[in-house]
């Protein structure tokens, strides 16, 4: 069986993170499943401007960083309740789809893998959504979106970053952010708070960060047929995320 | 930017939500900024598209003409949004008194 690596980054500063996060994409380690916990703070996707998207004013209190991946703003909040995971992965066409949406949906299923597991509904929503219905529900009719995904590509290779919220802020979210009504028309909900949810939510009690991450380690190891071994970052990882770290501290970067 | 001069528009496409910001001067793009949550491969290729959208006439023919020739030139990819949702957003921004 295939070893790929793991690593378990821990409590982070998003900036580094995300410095880390490129430097294993472009480093040459092959295929690599981490995790990490950001500290308070709020990512931009590659196509969004701070001054558009968030309200600056209130964000004082929190690390603003950008990362080279579309999408929305990832914010975390001071519960700490969230599971971020990065995936690094050679497109093969048969575990990682060089079909954009069909990769999405073999890395989420991970996601959706380890909410079954906890006994949810979970379902894989294009582009990049995973959410949770209740049973007896067909369809997508009470979706709430419980994991935001986002990926990146580069040289044969991809890069998935995601998500899974175990408590989340929805107030404090949109405080910080301008989010217009539009985001919400289609999808037949009045707001956001109705249109998100998180674990601690759907399951009515508290679990165990440690064991979610265990069960989301077992279920990927299980979906890519492949043994996680944990690893750390090489020498040459090392040096490339040194010499990215002043692009993500950088005005130039997170408010161009 | 002169603020006093931008126009905004907002279109959601499958794949996002694109804001354009938009000054116009003699009938023709100015200047333009576009902020969203959608997905662009290769990441680098919006900034050209952004770039040969300025100073091109204000007319959604031939905002639409631009950003499909610039997709093809860079093949560009991204999933749940067409040319025509960028075309959509900054015709809003066009309209917007």
């Amino acid at each position: 069986m295939n070893r790929w690596r793991f690593i378990d980054f821990g409590l982070v500063d998003i900036r580094d993170m995300m410095a880390m996060d490129e430097a294993i994409l472009k480093g040459d380690e092959g295929n690599t499943f981490f995790f990490w916990t950001p500290k308070k703070s709020i990512i931009l996707g590659y196509f969004q401007k701070a001054e558009v998207e968030l309200n600056l004013a209130n964000c004082k209190e929190y690390t603003i960083t950008r990362r080279i991946s579309g999408g929305g703003i990832a914010f975390s909040d001071d519960l700490g309740r969230q599971i971020n995971y990065g995936v690094v992965g050679t497109i093969d066409n048969d575990l990682f789809p060089l079909d954009i949406i069909g990769s999405y949906k073999q890395i989420c299923g991970v996601l959706i893998d380890t909410l079954i597991h906890y006994g949810l509904n979970a379902a894989f929503r294009p582009i990049n959504d995973v959410v949770v219905t209740p049973y007896l529900n067909t369809g997508t009719k009470g979706a709430r979106k419980i994991s935001g995904n986002a990926q990146t590509r580069w040289e044969g290779k991809l890069l998935q970053n995601g998500t899974l919220l175990l408590d989340f802020d929805i107030e404090e979210m949109l405080r910080i952010s301008n989010i217009p009504r539009e985001k919400f028309l289609d999808k037949k909900i009045a707001s956001i708070r109705e249109g998100l949810t998180w674990l601690d939510r759907e399951l009515g009690e508290q679990r165990d960060m440690e064991e979610v991450k265990g069960i989301m380690k077992r279920k990927f190891e299980e979906r890519f047929n492949v043994r996680l071994k944990t690893g750390k970052l090489s020498e040459k990882e090392t040096a490339l995320t040194n010499s990215l770290l002043p692009k993500y501290y950088s005005p130039e970067w997170v408010f161009r | 930017m002169d603020a006093s001069k931008i126009k905004q528009g907002i279109h959601k496409s499958k794949g996002g939500l694109i804001r354009s910001f938009v000054t116009i001067e003699n009938g023709a793009i100015k200047d333009i900024d576009v902020s969203g949550d959608f997905f662009l491969f290769p990441e680098e290729a919006f900034f050209k598209i952004i770039k040969e959208l300025k100073g091109i006439p204000a007319k959604r023919g031939k905002i639409q003409e631009i950003i499909e020739k610039t997709y093809e030139k860079e093949n560009i990819q991204s999933p749940g949004t067409e040319p025509c949702d960028f075309t959509e957003s900054i015709m809003k921004a066009l309209e917007d008194t």
